[in-house]
């Protein structure tokens, strides 16, 4: 029989009230509180329960996680659940952060509940499956029996469903999924257009995501003396391609010198990204990668210094996961020589 | 416009003495076909083959797909392109269904080529595995774009579209199975219970971003690049007045048969004086500088405007920058006031993480979503293949690549492949087919 | 790739054609090219009028990275 640990807070696991939420951590033995009911249902045995002070475990956030993942060291594991925590902020960031940590030093699936007005939900929802719970404890069964249906999918290897299906939040992943009732686009697409038409409600099929904004880094102070690099998606690579660039979906970049060149030549220059015509930029590659305008506005005393190479890449595909940690591993570089600030040129 | 479907269902197909079509057999005769294709010199090695549902083949690189048509009148079936130019959408068109002509590489494919599966865990991923297909494999002496990525693949499709009113020609004196009528009033002669409903259009954006000619969408036989955007009737569509172009990344792809039955229309079409007044077919394009995007915005949203459109659809063939073009569209419509449901599809990457679209818009908020470019597909080999499967690692193909450090190269030593949605033919079927949509995990 | 350098604290100006994409992803300064396949010199036209495109795209673009912002901005050619 495959093993569980739960995780509850001081009230479920009947230590006391808020006068007790500066519990430090424990693991008893065998099941206490809504262990009970997991074990109605799951195909694992709970073999002990951790229980923890809100406030301990807010305050002392560190001590109280290293705590834990000491209690659990030796525990033979292969699931970890904690919750539900219905509208308890302060637990469910307890239940978010316990079960992040399990997840990163064991490697085993967490699962969680919280309701969707608990902050917990925004905070953790990416990092494991958060199922949408009640919000107040009277729908402890309830949100016990869902919980323990994906446990279950979890523990036994079966596909886990997409988060309306399952009823987990969102982590933000989306894929192309066949529908049970075969309904072609077309109808969908009817369906919608005669709803919208007539004021009804209708569900679109891609919601449009919140955008993510990042701090705008402070201008140069004198453009005279500052060192430029210049990157691209575009696609410029030396005509044999030595970092085998992918023409889409890339995962390579490259780097490649321009110290003493003017510009880039058609023919020992060329853009390998797929999607657009070519034609143009393998003739001269400075469309793309303005070097011979860099170099000329160097001599003209415009900017300081040019960084003595480019850096490429192919745009069209790649995801934002691949060309974040290729930015991240050309960073250094560009730290290294004390370059200011970076054009980008994207296609 | 009346436009008359007369249909023949084809059962199976085989080769024999000679082309004919009785009670659902179609019966060709393989010599005097791929003849008649050779007449076209360019054509260096053809080779003719059925691929049933069912069959373990596989196929790559697949540049083409045409549902075999003709016209009893003696119109082309593709005026202005493959015979004369003459007015598309109006009279009698014999169609031979549930069948479609493949045009394949015999070795070179390129980005805008893909693969189909006839059985097994991949033969759902495109429509033509559920279709009796007669499979045209050939090579050319087009040499100056072997090795390129992108081709336009001239000889070969040509060959493909000129095959599917050969073979059609068996029925030309035939009584149909059944018949399709589409029709639609002139816009502003409609019947008053008509003129109640509210009226939609329907934009199309077909892949037109080469900026050298040979590789976009044509209409009547024209370089779509060429155009800004203008009123078709949809029967013009349906009628073979839209040639597939040879581009745009293969799951993305309206192929000619997608156009010919272009379920998104016909879906209109069923809709039209019951809840909807179909106006008719705003065709836009895909650009590929943003003024052109916006310019064909303006005129989309205004012609809306001025036909006085209650409601648009936008569909859009392609992922990544002509997203700029589907958004585009869609703003320009809503804020004319016409109320619009898009439909796409989407590119998440491998890891299902990044934004669907590269461009949104809240203004957006009805869309279907046809499926996922970056879906990885693992498939087991197949007992037979025709083409050259190895173009899927080798020649550039929008699903394939030649190596990766994580997955290794797309296609092993044993036939088995590992690939993206995005190389699977037609794959996404936004035209309308599509059975497939997007959830979040 | 352009969020995670300036998160590096490089500030870094995006020259492309779809402005609407740099906006969504939320680049900060932007400059436009004038095409996707092209961004700086349309081979249409003659060599010298593609290189005054490109010398002055680029010195805006350089010069952007020196201008104060307090939202995203799109820089005028």
């Amino acid at each position: 029989m495959k093993k569980a640990i739960l995780y509850v807070n001081q009230f479920f696991g009947q230590i006391g009230g808020e006068d007790k939420a500066d519990f430090a951590p424990e693991i008893r033995d065998g099941q206490v509180g809504p262990a009970i009911e997991f074990a109605k249902g799951l195909d694992a045995e709970i073999t002990h329960t951790i229980i923890c002070g809100d406030n301990y475990i807010g305050s002392n956030t560190d001590e109280a996680v290293a705590a834990i993942l000491d209690m659990l060291k030796d525990k033979e594991m292969d699931l970890f659940i904690a919750g539900p925590a219905f509208q308890a902020g302060r637990y469910g960031v307890a239940c978010g952060t316990i079960c992040k940590a399990v997840k990163e030093s064991r490697d085993i699936p967490v699962v969680t509940s919280m309701n969707n007005e608990n902050p917990g939900v925004e905070m953790f929802k990416k990092d494991m499956y958060i199922l949408k719970g009640g919000n107040i404890a009277s729908r402890m069964r309830k949100d016990v029996k869902v919980m323990t249906a994906l446990c279950n999918k979890l523990l036994n290897g079966e596909e886990v469903g997409c988060a309306d299906d399952e009823g987990y939040f969102g982590r933000g992943i989306r894929r192309q999924v066949w529908l049970k009732e075969p309904v072609p686009a077309s109808q969908r697409m009817v369906d919608m257009l005669v709803k919208k038409l007539n004021g009804e409600p209708f569900e679109t099929e891609l919601p449009i995501p919140e955008l993510d904004r990042v701090e705008i880094a402070p201008a140069v102070k004198d453009l005279k003396k500052a060192r430029i690099a210049l990157v691209t998606t575009g696609g410029i690579v030396p005509v044999d391609n030595p970092d085998r660039i992918q023409s889409a979906s890339a995962t390579r970049w490259g780097r490649y010198n321009i110290e003493t060149a003017d510009g880039l030549k058609g023919g020992e220059y060329k853009t390998i990204h797929a999607g657009f015509d070519p034609g143009a930029a393998d003739a001269d590659p400075n469309v793309i990668t303005p070097v011979d305008a860099l170099k000329v506005l160097l001599k003209e005393g415009v900017y300081g210094s040019l960084h003595p190479y480019f850096y490429s890449t192919v745009g069209t595909g790649t995801t934002q996961a691949e060309a974040q940690r290729m930015a991240n591993e050309m960073v250094p570089y560009l730290q290294e020589d004390n370059v200011d600030a970076v054009i980008m040129v994207s296609t | 416009m009346r436009l008359e479907l007369g249909n023949f269902h084809v059962r199976d197909i085989a080769f024999g003495d000679t082309l004919a079509f009785q009670d659902g057999l179609l019966t060709i005769n393989k010599e005097a076909a791929l003849a008649y294709i050779r007449e076209d010199d360019r054509i260096t090695e053809a080779g003719l083959y059925i691929a049933r549902p069912g069959d373990n083949i596989r196929m790559c690189p697949v540049k083409e797909a045409i549902e075999p048509r003709v016209r009893p009148d003696g119109r082309s079936i593709f005026p202005g392109y493959e015979g004369e130019l003459a007015q598309a959408g109006d009279g009698v068109t014999y169609a031979l269904k549930d069948c479609s002509v493949l045009v394949v590489g015999r070795h070179w494919g390129g980005f805008q080529d893909g693969l189909i599966d006839m059985n097994g865990e991949g033969q759902k991923y495109t429509l033509f595995g559920e279709l009796n297909n007669i499979v045209l494999v050939a090579d050319t002496n087009e040499v100056f774009e072997q090795r390129e990525q992108q081709k336009k693949n001239d000889a070969l499709r040509r060959a493909g579209h000129k095959l599917a009113e050969y073979i059609a020609g068996c029925v030309k004196d035939l009584e149909p199975e059944e018949t399709e009528v589409f029709e639609l009033e002139p816009m502003i002669k409609r019947t008053s219970d008509v003129e109640k409903l509210p009226s939609v259009v329907y934009v199309m954006q077909p892949q037109s971003q080469m900026e050298e000619m040979g590789y976009n969408t044509l209409v009547y036989g024209w370089d779509m690049n060429h155009m800004v955007p203008t009123i078709m009737h949809p029967n013009e569509v349906l009628d073979g007045a839209i040639i597939s172009g040879s581009f745009m990344p293969v799951s993305s792809k309206w192929s000619t048969y997608d156009y010919q039955n272009c379920p998104n229309i016909k879906a209109l079409y069923a809709e039209h004086g019951k809840t909807i007044n179909f106006l008719g077919v705003i065709m836009s394009n895909l650009n590929v500088a943003l003024e052109q995007k916006e310019r064909a915005a303006l005129f989309v949203a205004q012609m809306a405007k001025t036909l006085g459109a209650d409601g648009a659809v936008v569909a859009e063939e392609g992922y990544g920058n002509p997203d700029a073009d589907f958004i585009g569209c869609y703003v320009a419509l809503e804020d004319a006031g016409v109320k619009t449901v898009g439909v796409t599809n989407e590119c998440t990457g491998r890891d299902g993480q990044s934004q669907p679209l590269v461009t949104l818009d809240e203004k957006c908020d009805a869309i279907v979503s046809c499926g996922n470019v970056s879906e990885l597909i693992t498939l087991p080999p197949m007992d037979t293949v025709l083409g050259e499967l190895d173009a899927l690692a080798r020649d550039g193909l929008s699903g394939g690549w030649a190596d990766d450090e994580i997955l290794g190269p797309s296609v092993k030593a044993d036939g088995s492949i590992i690939m993206e949605n995005n190389a699977m033919f037609c794959g996404d079927e936004v035209c309308g087919w599509s059975v497939k949509t997007m959830k979040e995990f | 790739m352009v969020k995670e350098i300036e998160k590096a604290g490089f500030p870094i100006v995006q020259m492309c054609n779809l402005i609407p994409v740099a906006k969504t992803v939320g680049s900060n300064r932007i400059v436009p090219t004038i095409s996707i396949p092209y961004p700086l010199g349309d081979p249409g036209t003659p060599k010298e009028e593609q290189w005054k495109v490109r010398y002055h795209r680029t010195k805006v673009a350089l010069e952007s990275l020196a201008i104060d912002i307090t939202e995203q901005t799109v820089f005028k050619v």
